[in-house]
């Protein structure tokens, strides 16, 4: 499992992710202080058990971030990111990973909304390692088993948004979020 | 070719198109800011499937890829009823269209019935294909391509270039006027500035659209479920912020089940653009369900056949299994020199020379000599992760090709076919040929052929014996 971890933040790397390991009870305060660092100001929280289990939102009050939890009540444009605070992190939990290619997988659900990450401008994932996997292959596997409900939307997020449009050199945060930071849990 | 061949009114090609092929050709040549920027693009590209080979054993996963749409192609129609199954189960809406303009009407009428005023689109060869955007317009229709590249080349009103980078033609020089021009203000110079420009511009329109519509790069039968593969993050605004999401797929994009897309979505970037992973694939199996907050309430896949039905079962069958990665266009020599608007195609380089006249049918004015923009060197057949022999399917559709510039000379090939199948007469022919040119010849090189091989000595002799005379 430690060996998944590790082969996940390398490929991590080179997505042009970042990546840190903490303990459940540290995770919290981890992630707080990445968001604190890139100057985030409202941070908006998948509604999972897990954010609550390593006390990200008690973290976050308590270095003055803004914390909202999914789903939001606000309006288009302030989702959107053109009304309100510009930094924005959207701190999803992933259902799984994949260590070969530093690929998150989030699930859609009524917790974790379609495009969390993709409106904010900064993307924090908590990723606890047994939720690693090998390949994209094992990964699809477990989200479409045979019986299980089918998610209505999954999106494989492999590093921050990057676009090569313009002269063919890859420039980040075309439309997606300019940072993606994974707080591996042990 | 069974004798449904059909083709779509105003067919695959762009309506707005000037001038001949051959004259696009040379406009193109003498671009010197396009051919540097084809060929940097053509180095990038090659450099980083080398390293795709070196550490993933890229070369061994094709073999993979090529059984897998393969088996596809033969099990097409059964992979498409149970799609369309799934995805009505999983709550969504399959239409069938049988051409462009059955497909089109679909989508108008659909953004006229539930009162759309604003489109946010991303980049689909496919809505291409059917010319969707002139159809949305003519409707009243205000249509947004959101991948940063189409959305410079509307603003330039121009065309494609290639499947996967758009508008690796303009500089950053260009594109910075055109957003001025847009935003009518100040615009940033350098490119990470022009990023973040249209990054806000583009959300603007999220923030309006009430429909959005994408392409499709894989349906997964199994589960109903489309993959739609990018790297700006686009397509998941496009896909989860209007009201309703609209789909449109050529019917030939289908696997069966996740193991073999787990593959394909793993082969597809590698081929594209080099990299092992794109950095978001969104895999959509309906509208939001309850308690959902976001997500379109509506979910529409259109499903195009286009012509792509009459050729399962053709010699040209394997040509279905193309995935639309774009590694065809980079390995082309043609390509690499003119780029892909010269072909007047949303399809172009080896696999739209050969796709293009068949959807459009053979005799097609737009796309008849396009299987004629080869040199049949073979880097194409090599570069496809599904291992489509396209440089044979090249020669297949110029044989097919109702092109004047074939069907006048066609006499003159019957001639010369008759000749060479004989030995006697073949070797009387080169006899001939030897006389003629010692004849012509002056100091051992002919400067001047007459009547058809003018052309080829226009720019260059040929040696009147051999060895040449230095
Ligand atoms: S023909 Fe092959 S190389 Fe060309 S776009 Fe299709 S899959 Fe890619």
């Amino acid at each position: 499992m430690s060996a998944l971890a590790d082969q996940m933040a390398a490929s991590l790397g080179r997505r042009k992710a970042t990546w840190e390991m903490a303990d459940p009870d540290g995770a919290g305060r981890a992630g707080a202080r990445w968001m604190a660092d890139a100057g985030v100001v409202r941070a908006v929280l998948a509604d999972d058990p897990l954010v609550e289990r390593v006390g990200l939102a008690a973290a976050l009050r308590a270095v003055g971030i803004d914390v909202l939890w999914w789903p939001v009540a606000l309006g288009r444009r302030e989702i959107l990111g053109l009304e309100g605070p510009g930094d924005v992190c959207g701190v999803t939990v992933p259902a799984l990973a994949v260590a070969e290619r530093g690929t998150l997988v989030l699930e859609a659900s009524p917790g974790h909304g379609r495009g969390i990450d993709v409106t904010s401008r900064h993307h924090v994932a908590l990723l606890p390692a047994d939720r690693i996997v090998g390949t994209l292959g094992e990964a699809l596997a477990r989200t479409y088993a045979a019986g299980r409900p089918t998610p209505s939307a999954v999106s494989l997020v492999s590093g921050p948004s990057r676009s090569s449009d313009i002269e063919k050199i890859s420039t980040l945060g075309a439309h997606g979020s300019l940072t993606e930071h994974v707080v591996i849990i042990r | 070719m069974s004798s449904r061949r059909r083709r779509a009114p105003g067919g695959v090609t762009y309506d707005d198109v000037t001038g001949t092929l051959r004259e696009r050709t040379l406009t193109a040549l003498r671009d010197p800011g396009l051919a540097a920027n084809l060929r940097s693009a053509g180095t990038a590209w090659a450099e980083q499937r080398e390293v795709m080979d070196r550490d993933y054993g890229f070369n061994e996963m094709r073999d993979r890829a090529r059984d897998i749409r393969r088996a596809n192609i033969r099990a097409l129609p059964a992979l498409l009823t149970q799609l369309q199954h799934r995805v009505r189960e999983n709550g969504g809406t399959v239409v069938r269209a049988a051409d462009a303009a059955e497909a089109c009407r679909y989508i108008v009428g659909l953004a006229r019935a539930r009162g759309v005023g604003m489109v946010a689109k991303s980049k689909s060869m496919a809505t291409e294909e059917i010319k969707l955007n002139d159809a949305l317009e003519d409707a009243g229709l205000e249509v947004v391509e959101t991948d940063l590249g189409e959305w410079i080349l509307q603003l330039a009103h121009e065309h494609p270039t290639h499947i996967i980078a758009p508008a690796i033609h303009l500089n950053k020089e260009e594109v910075a006027a055109l957003f001025r021009a847009e935003s009518n203000g100040d615009v940033p110079d350098d490119r990470e500035g022009l990023v973040a420009h249209a990054r806000m511009r583009l959300r603007e329109k999220f923030a309006q659209a009430e429909m959005g519509i994408s392409g499709v790069n894989l349906a997964v039968a199994a589960t109903g479920t489309v993959c739609i593969v990018e790297n700006e993050g686009n397509i998941r605004l496009v896909t989860s912020q209007p009201r309703i999401h609209v789909a449109v797929m050529g019917m030939e994009r289908v696997v069966a089940d996740w193991d073999e897309a787990a593959h394909i979505l793993q082969v597809l970037p590698m081929a594209a653009i080099g990299y092992d992973a794109a950095n978001y694939v969104n895999l959509i199996s309906g509208p939001r369900r309850e308690g959902e907050a976001d997500g379109p309430e509506e979910f529409h896949l259109v499903i195009v056949d286009g012509g792509r039905g009459a050729l399962r079962g053709s010699e040209f069958e394997e040509a279905l299994s193309c995935i639309r990665c774009g590694a065809c266009l980079y390995s082309c020599p043609m390509w690499r020199n003119v780029g892909g608007q010269t072909y007047g195609s949303p399809y172009s380089g080896p696999i739209g020379a050969v796709i293009t006249p068949l959807l459009e049918g053979p005799s097609s004015p737009g796309s008849r000599d396009l299987p004629f923009m080869s040199s049949v060197c073979g880097a194409c057949g090599d570069a496809c992760p599904v291992g489509i022999p396209l440089q044979d399917l090249l020669v297949k559709a110029r044989a097919r090709s109702r092109s004047p510039a074939t069907t006048k000379a066609g006499w003159a090939f019957r001639l010369w076919s008759l000749l060479w199948r004989r030995g006697l007469t073949y070797r009387l022919t080169i006899v001939g040929w030897r006389l003629g040119l010692r004849i012509r010849g002056r100091g051992g090189w002919v400067h001047r052929l007459p009547g058809p091989g003018r052309a080829w000595t226009s720019v260059r002799d040929l040696p009147s014996r051999w060895p040449p005379r230095r």
